[in-house]
């Protein structure tokens, strides 16, 4: 089973996010994962995200937020996380926005990797420590090196 | 007609039937689903742990807190291929109180719960003004 830190691409850790709004916002992080080859159908997966959106908030609370989908769009799992500054209003039950956004992408058939994926990063992110470590991350390897830590 | 649902989450012979059944019903009455786990409350040791136990007691407790979200994302991910609106909590204290309270915070109208439940069954129905469902 991989680690979350071998999961996640240095390209794919945008600090800066520019868009406000969640549908942008799954636009930019699905972006850098095309020129991986982890995506092999943006449109499906990108679609496959926004059903799941739809359907139940990914926003899970404390200032973070995890779109996530497995669908025949994907090669293997990958990761791609960003950082907003104004947040972004990803429906979360305590109605405050995500700052940090963690996208998740599986392959159909994985979905032991998938679940077991999800809960490992829902258990990192609910620590403190990780949450602000990210906050203060100034570069892609700022990011790396918190979750290697933590993990 | 009911529109939230509380499915309380543990690890139980009955659990996976129980989630089911509970997204059965959602589809159903097209009702939401809050999926909700408890992790022990906090417990403060008698004396100060050495340094092995202590690590010992945190490696638990962090194995403890995955296997709690792989079950709840075992049951989102159920739920998402039956088109069934799910949120999902993953609470810490007592879990009794914690069902209580987020009844009253998300006006949850029916609770449920595997009929092998450890939650104390008789407290839950006395302390609760909602319907609850044990399911066997």
């Amino acid at each position: 089973m991989a680690k979350i830190s071998e999961l996640l691409p240095r390209s794919a850790i945008l600090l800066n996010l520019k868009s406000r709004e969640k549908f942008d916002v799954i636009h930019e992080l699905v972006e850098p994962l095309l020129s991986t080859g982890a995506i092999t159908d943006a449109s499906e997966f990108v679609s496959a995200i926004v059903h799941r959106e739809n359907m139940e908030s990914t926003g899970v609370g404390l200032g973070v937020a995890i779109p996530h989908a497995r669908t025949k769009a994907v090669a293997h799992i990958v990761l791609a996380f960003a950082r907003s500054e104004g947040g972004v209003d990803f429906s979360s039950l305590d109605g405050k926005p995500s700052h940090l956004i963690f996208l998740i992408a599986a392959p159909e058939e994985q979905k032991t990797e998938y679940i077991m994926t999800l809960a490992r990063l829902s258990k990192l992110l609910r620590r403190d420590e990780v949450r602000v470590g990210l906050n203060k991350a100034r570069t892609p390897d700022d990011v790396l090196t918190i979750v290697q830590q933590y993990e | 007609m009911v529109e939230r649902a509380l499915l309380y989450v543990e690890r139980t012979p009955g659990m996976a039937k129980t989630a089911a059944w509970t997204l059965n019903l959602a589809r159903a009455l097209s009702c939401r689903v809050f999926a909700v786990s408890v992790l022990g409350g906090s417990t403060i040791p008698h004396r100060v742990p050495s340094e092995p136990a202590r690590r010992a007691r945190d490696a638990s407790a962090s194995d403890t807190e995955e296997r709690a979200w792989e079950l709840l994302y075992e049951i989102e991910d159920d739920a998402f291929g039956q088109d069934v609106r799910i949120s999902l909590l993953l609470e810490q204290g007592d879990p009794l109180q914690r069902i209580l309270n987020l009844s009253a915070n998300y006006d949850i109208e029916l609770i449920i719960a595997s009929g092998d439940t450890r939650l104390p069954v008789a407290e839950l129905v006395r302390q609760t003004t909602r319907p609850v469902l044990f399911v066997k």
